[in-house]
This record gives structure tokens, sequence and C-alpha cells, in this order.
């Protein structure tokens, strides 16, 4: 390709005649790489199973064909998945929406408080913690039991069951993507633009209709695509909730008895997932509105009729209380005995054998530690491929980076099951890429996985903070007499160092979590991780003992944030140039 | 009648504390009216009350003797330039333009009318269709001025809108509005710190510091009879020393300054309220402009500090027994060595006597 050089702003031009001199068999054989790995173990998988599911001997197209057919199973789990995610996107998003800007525009008492409880959703773990859900507010939970004692009917008829409990997990654990991106969009305007509204004669309400909604649109659509493919991929929460037509449970339970059918299945999700992908990357580009005046921060606004402040505080209350509930729940079930809780609204006996037995008993240790290592190697591993094609898209002028960048993130879009089943129909049989083994039925299925589905997070907060480097520091480092590896080493990666660690602490955070890929892939008992134990616990009805892994991780969690918030800290060097 | 009058008003801040102390100021029908003075004197502050942005402490404000004090800002029919512009970054520039008549309720084929004759006032008739981020800094600026003039306000207010353009685009932006101005008549406020633009664009200029209003009049009485040795400080290149007045007659005073020269002025020649009488102190006002080179005795000597050339002449720097003088000198002067010792003389009509506190 030749470069357009009056296209190009001049930094550019400097750094790309330094490039060129960069075009050696180092950077070949590290390209050659880079596109081994990415067919190999990411884009490689996805098309076995296209080819999977069209070469079911019944022809091509045999297997799609249901889809179309409107009694199917298949087009009803298609309809279901669509159906549950269009509501989690209502749901999720008026939640998110009506929290950000409640919290970001007024000040009331206790709202600091309020405002980081209302990302506690973000700590629950990924199992646990929709089992505690369904502990609080699913058949024979607390809620039910206490309403219905009071109101002197079945409990049942206050249980959330089925897709209503579905989108209850949903909102509670998506509502954080809109409430996100619309706190940072407004986080970047000012009151100007109200008061200029007002200036020019707009009512109250004309100034919200007119300025301040449609400001919000961007942020909204953002987080209404986030949750859309996150509900889509959703696999836990129908499991428990016991919703069976969706995609991600018809791939699961059907991936041994029907391979060709959960094939087809994961392909037309991995499609719609794509999809997805594209239209979020192409918003990004566009980018929120800004505005920038002297004195910067949005003045929040003093609640002060009385009426306002009695709802505020009671709503804020309440909301509080169920955003802590489930984490509560599963802090008091870690200390219940196993069993106890047969009926009542809550257990009846508690204990502390359960934590002695996870940090004493032989056998209990092993899954945390089987989680550890996993999620270790994986990491390892996502830290190499990571790095290397986040400094190769942003950094390197070749032909087809923005496909490495599509490969990278595609893992990240598609649903864990759909990865997993992936993973089994390519490694099934030997190839180059499992060095000429089965790997299916090996202990390697489990960490591929999380290297493959976790290695986007590492290359995006990679390549985001070396988006924001200047190249001139780079530069000024080779035009100071350093090597390529050099400067990468001495001035590239300290800058870009924070960016990476977050990347590193959010994919080792996932991995040790990770229940939905694991639960396809994993098949012997003394290679489980954490999360399958605490399936297998919950499934022997040893509650107590889940609950206590599950604190686990929520500690776990809660200790990388922290990290986070430090590294985000020093971070913040490399971003003043 | 006067368009705007304000009335004892005062506002504090928490952490500011007392911003606008007890202002009284009239604006009359179609003055183009400024509030100048240095960061966070709260001139921003009255204009933002005067716009119902900011509610009051204590203190009125009338707009053609209606009491508005409270009113909301959309109630008051005011159109405001803000300093970032504020546009709307999710409309068009005609949608910009045309929000406030939309607001209003007017008729379609009227609000394409008036957006339309409004670009075209601004000369950006070609641009309606554009989005505000694709504008440069000047444009946006002229957009902005547009949208407010579009709902033919009773008040203009600008706050320092020349604030964010570079000195090119000022100038420009500066005639932009003076012509705006002449064209509507609209009664104008404007907020600024640059004492160049509010000399230049005023009918008269209200000078502020720390909430306190120094001085409000024509762009050329407070340039040359400034009211108070802030004033003098602030307008225009001025050397105020302190000196003693040594005997007054009718017609004339004598001055003494600290090194022991003498000067002669008429008792006219001061601002009110400074009392001439023998050995009252006084600030002498020497504008930098009024100060010459002289082979005589003059009223000080001294050596030549720093120099800087203008284009036009030279800002000269010079150390003298009566302490630091900016002095201006014009190109077609033949500056001294610096090595040499200098007597400087003043222009004795160009005095202006103020208050020392």
């Amino acid at each position: 390709m030749t470069p357009h050089p009056s296209r190009q702003p001049a930094g550019w031009r400097a750094t790309l005649s330094l490039r060129e001199r960069d075009w050696n068999w180092g950077s070949i054989a590290v390209l050659f790489l880079l596109a081994f790995v990415l067919w190999g173990y990411v884009v490689g998988p996805l098309v076995s199973t296209f080819w999977f599911s069209v070469d079911s001997g019944q022809g091509a197209l045999a297997e799609y064909a249901p889809f179309l057919d409107f009694g199917s199973a298949q087009s009803e789990a298609l309809r279901g998945s669509l159906y549950i995610s269009v509501l989690s996107v209502i749901t999720a998003g008026a939640t998110g929406v009506f929290l950000a800007v409640l919290l970001n525009r007024w000040d009331f008492r206790f709202r600091r408080i309020y405002q980081a409880l209302v990302l506690v959703p973000i700590a629950l773990p990924p199992l646990m913690g929709v089992k505690a859900f369904y502990l609080l507010y699913g058949k024979g939970g607390t809620f039910p039991q206490l309403l219905g004692e009071f109101f002197h009917t079945s409990p049942l008829t206050f249980a959330l069951q089925g897709i209503s409990g579905v989108l209850l997990v949903h909102t509670m654990t998506m509502y954080p993507y809109f409430y996100l991106s619309v706190a940072a969009s407004m986080a970047q305007t000012d009151d100007s633009l109200e008061e200029a509204a007002s200036s020019l004669g707009a009512s109250t309400r004309q100034t919200w209709t007119r300025v301040l909604l449609p400001m919000l649109t961007p942020p909204i659509v953002a987080g209404a695509l986030l949750t859309f493919m996150s509900s889509m991929a959703s696999y836990t929460a129908p499991l428990l909730f016991e919703v069976n037509n969706v995609m991600t449970v018809q791939i699961a339970s059907n991936k041994e008895s029907q391979p060709a059918l959960a094939s087809a299945v994961a392909v037309i999700l991995a499609v719609i997932s794509v999809i997805f992908l594209i239209v979020i990357r192409g918003y990004e580009q566009r980018g929120v509105y800004r505005t920038q005046s002297k004195g910067g921060a949005r003045k929040r606004r003093w609640v002060t009729s009385s009426a306002a402040k009695v709802s505020l505080f009671a709503g804020a209350l309440i909301s509080t209380i169920i955003l802590i509930l489930p984490i509560a729940m599963i802090f008091l079930l870690a200390f219940s005995v196993d069993g106890s809780w047969r009926a009542g609204p809550l257990p009846s006996a508690y204990t502390m054998k359960n934590v002695v037995k996870i940090f004493s008993g032989a056998g209990s240790w092993g899954p945390i530690k089987n989680s550890v290592e996993m999620s270790a190697m994986a990491v390892a591993c996502a830290i190499v491929l990571g790095v290397t094609s986040a400094y190769v898209t942003t950094r390197m002028r070749i032909r087809g980076r923005g496909i490495i960048d599509i490969a990278m993130m595609l893992p990240w879009a598609l649903p864990g099951t759909v990865v997993a089943f992936n993973l089994i129909v390519a490694f099934a049989k030997p190839s180059m890429f499992s060095f000429g083994q089965v790997l299916i039925g090996t202990y390697w299925m489990v960490p591929l996985a999380y290297f493959v589905r976790f290695s986007p997070l590492i290359f995006r907060s990679t390549a985001s903070s070396l988006t924001q480097l200047d190249p001139t520091l780079e530069e000024a480092a080779r035009s100071l007499g350093s090597s390529w590896w050099g400067a990468f080493r001495r001035v590239v990666l300290p800058l870009v160092s924070s960016g990476i660690a977050g990347g590193v602490l959010l994919a080792f955070v996932a991995g040790f979590g990770e229940f939905v890929a694991t639960i396809m892939l994993y098949t012997k008992f003394k290679d489980r991780p954490l999360s399958i134990a605490i399936n297998d616990e919950l499934n022997a009805g040893h509650w107590g003992t889940a609950a206590c892994f599950g604190v686990v991780q929520v500690v776990l969690v809660l200790a990388v944030v922290i990290l986070m918030r430090r590294v985000e800290d020093r971070g913040a060097i490399a971003h003043t140039s | 009648m006067n368009v705007l009058r304000l009335e004892e008003l005062a506002k504090s801040f928490q952490r500011a504390g007392t911003v606008v102390d007890a202002v009284n100021l009239q604006v009359e029908d179609g003055e183009f009216f400024t509030l100048l003075g240095p960061s966070g004197c709260g001139k921003s502050t009255i204009l933002r009350m005067i716009a119902g942005l900011e509610e009051p402490d204590s203190g009125r404000i009338f707009f053609e003797e209606r009491d508005v004090t409270f009113d909301p800002p959309n109630k008051r029919g005011i159109g405001m330039v803000f300093q970032n512009y504020a546009l709307f970054p999710h409309l068009s520039v005609a949608q910009n333009v045309a929000f406030g008549l939309e607001v209003r309720k007017a008729s379609t084929p009227e609000i394409r009318k008036r957006t339309d004759a409004a670009l075209r006032q601004v000369q950006l008739d070609s641009l309606g269709a554009a989005r505000v981020d694709q504008l440069s800094g000047g444009q946006q600026q002229r957009v902005a001025l547009a949208r407010a003039l579009v709902i033919r306000p009773k008040l203009l207010l600008l706050d320092e809108p020349l604030s964010n353009l570079d000195a090119k685009l000022r100038g420009e932006t500066r005639a932009v509005l003076r012509a705006v101005h002449n064209s509507s008549g609209v009664t104008t406020i404007y907020v600024t710190h640059d004492q160049e633009e509010a000399l230049g664009m005023s009918d008269r200029i209200a000078v502020l510091n720390a909430g306190k209003v120094h001085q409000v009049a024509t762009p050329r009485e407070i340039y040359e009879r400034p009211a108070t040795k802030f004033v003098a400080d602030f307008i225009g290149r001025n050397n105020v020393i302190e000196a003693a007045v040594e005997n007054v007659s009718e017609n004339s005073a004598v001055i003494r300054f600290a090194n022991g020269a003498k000067l002669k002025v008429h008792p006219q020649q001061r601002a009110v309220g400074v009392e001439l009488k023998p050995l009252s102190r006084v600030g002498v006002c020497i504008r930098a402009e009024s100060l010459r080179f002289t082979d005589e005795n003059g009223i000080c000597t001294g050596v030549l500090s720093d120099v800087e050339y203008s284009g036009s002449g030279y800002s000269c720097l010079v150390k003298t027994d009566l302490g630091d003088l900016k002095m201006e000198v014009p190109g077609s002067i033949q500056l001294p060595s610096r090595e040499l010792t200098i007597r400087l003389d003043v222009i004795e009509s160009a005095i202006h006597l103020v208050g020392v506190s």
C-alpha cells in the first residue's frame, strides 16, 4: 500500500520513515506468529464450527432450515433470546439512565455512599451471584416467603420464575453498562447548554426533551448495544431460572446429542454477536458530545423541597438494600449449615465449618488452586498476544491491521458458550495447533478457552493506552540513539504498563470466575476449577460451601478493584503528553 | 428610558465570599454597555444574575422598570452568548439558531425566514446544514450570536465572547459584533477583562474590582480621568506615583514628588472625592505616552532598563528615582543609549490626580 503523504499528519510521515527500517526478519516473524495464533485459536475454531454445521450430510443448509420454521425448537430459541434481550435492554436501560441522571445531577444526603454502591453489581460473582438472586426472589426464596406469609397466600404468588427471573438478573447486572456510559457523558458536558436553552426561552420540560435527553442518545445507544449483546450471550441466568428456549442453553444441552444442530445455533448466535461488534465499533468512533468551558465540572443541584428529599432518601435506601442484598446473601449463606435451609425465609443454623473446611480440607483448596493456575496461565499467554497485537494495530502501518483488530475483538463479542463449542469442534481432531494431540478431555481445554476469551481485555486496554501515548516519544528515543527494542522497553512499555496491568487484572478476575465456557469444557473432577466446584456443591445442596467459594470470588474482585484504582492513579502520568 | 436597572445587587458564594457587593447600575436603551474588570471581580456573576442563571442574595433587577429579580431565565426575553458558545452539539447550525423560535412555538415559515435572516446577518448563510463541531471557533461564535439575536431579545448579554479566539479572529469578530449592534440597535451588555476591547466597542463602561463598581463612564473619560487608583492601574499603561499637595490656589495646585520635583496642575485635573489641600497625599497618574525625554530638569532621572519594539514605537521601562516608570516612545524618536542617565518630563495637561489608599 502506498501511503498518501498529503493525507497523513506530519507526525505519521516521520514515524513511517523510521518504520521502514523496522521491516526486518524480526518483525516479519512476529507478524507470522500473530497470524498463526489468531487463526489457530481464535478465528479458525469459529470457521470449523461453520464447516461442521454445513457438513452434516443432509445438504449444505439443512441445519439452518428450522430457523425459518416458526414451530421448530431452533426458531423458538432464537425468538426467546431476542425477546429476553430486548426486554433486558428496556429494563436495564430505564434503571441505569435513571440512576445516572439522579446521581450526577442532584445532590442529596448520602449521595456519595449511594454513588459507590451503585456499582456493587460488578462485584457479583458469575454463578454464585445469579444463585443469590434465585435464593432471594425465586421459588422458595426469601422474599416470596416473607410476602406470602404477610399476605397469607402461597409464596409462589410472589416468586420470580422463568423469564421474569432472568430479566431481574439481567437488569441488576447489566444496568452498569448504561450507568457508566451515561455518567461518563454527563461528566463531559457542563451546565452551559442547559443555561443556553433556558436563556433562549425553553421551559424546564423543553430543556429536558430538546437538549438534555437528546444529548444522552449516544451513551444510551452504546449501553443498549452492550446490554443486548450480553443478554444474547447470557447462559447462567436462563439455566438457573429454567428458561430452556434460549440459544445458549440450546447449544449447551445439544452439544453431544445433536452436535450439528448445536453448531448451527452457535453459528447464528455468532453472526448476531459479530454484527453487534461491528455496530458497536462503528458507534464508538462517533464519540460523545463534549462541551468545554472554564470551571469545567457540572454543578450538582441540592434538592430543596422536603417531599423530594424524603422520596429521594427512601428511594436511595430501598435501592441500596436491593443492590447489597445478593452479596449479603452470599456472605450469610457462607456461614450457614449445609442443608439447614429447608423452610423459612432464611437458613436456620449457622456455623464456621464451611470457612474452616475450604481453607483446611485437602480437596477444597483444589478448585481455588486450579482456578488460579488456569487463569494465570491463560493471562500469561494473553499478555504476549494482547500486547503484541495492540502494538501492531496501533503503531505499525501494515496492510491488514484492521483484520487483526477485528479478529482480536471477536472472542469478546462471542458468547462463552459459542467460544467453548468452537474449541470443542476444532480440537476434536489432532491439528498442528494442538501439536498433533486431541485436546478434548484434557486439562488444557479450559485454560485455552480463558486465553481466547480474555485476550481481548488485555488487547483493548493496551491499545487504548498506546493510542493516547504520543508517538513522538518513541521517535525521540530513537533519535537519541535507542534501538527499536530499546525504545519499546525503556519508553513505551513503562508508559503503557498501567494500561496492560488494568487489562491483566480484569482478565484474571474474569478467568477466576468463568463458568459458562468452563461447564462445557472441563472433564476431570481433579481438574475442576472454582466455578465448577460451586456448581457441584450447589447441585449437591451444599449451599454453604458454595457460598464460601463465592465469598472468595467477591473478595478477589474487590481486591482487584482497589488495585486497579492504584494502577489508574499511577497511570495518570502516561496521559499528560 | 433605562432598559435595565440594578439596585443594590449583592451575591456571595460559600467558598469565594462576597463576589458582588451592592452594585447599582443603569443601562439605557440601545446602549453598548461593558462590565470590565480582572477575573474574579464579579462581572460574570452580575451578568448571570441579569440572565436569571443566579439568584441575588439581595437587591433588585428591573427590566424596563419591571421587577424581574426572581423570574426564571426563560421568561426574561434575553439573548445570551456564552464564553464557550454552548452550542447544542446534537443540532445543526440552523437548528441551533431556530431553537429559541421553536420553543416559542413560532410558525414553520417564520422560523425559516428568521433563521435564514439571522445566519445572513452573521455571514453564515451557506453553513445552515453543517454540524456545529465542523465549524471553526470564529464561526461557532457567530452561530451563538445569531442564535441569541434571532429571538429579538430586549437585552443581548455577551460573556467574554472573544476570549477563546485568536488575535486576528478577535479583531474580525469585534467588527461583526459592532455591525450587528449598529444594525439591530439591541441593548447590549458585554463582559470582558480586556480593556482594549472595552474601550474600543463600548458606549459606556463600568469598571469593577472585588465586587464593587469603581467607575461608570464613557471609554474616553475612563481612560483620561480614572476615578480611582485601581481604574488608573487597570486601564492603559499608567504610572501612578504618590505625591504630596504643597499649595493650592483657585486656578492651580502644586504637587511635590518624593524626589523633590514639583508639578503644577489645574484643580480640575482630579477625580471626584480627591481632596486638594496642603500636605494631603494624592496619586499622580502619568500615562506611559505622556512621558518624554528632556534635556532640562524634568521630574525625574533614570536609566533605560528594558525596551520592547511594538511596531508603531517602543514600550520602555525606565528605572528612575521615582521608581520604575512605563513609557511609550514613538518610533520616530531615537532611543538614548542604555548607559546614559536620562531625564524625563511630563505633559502637565495630561496629569490626572486620584486618591491614594
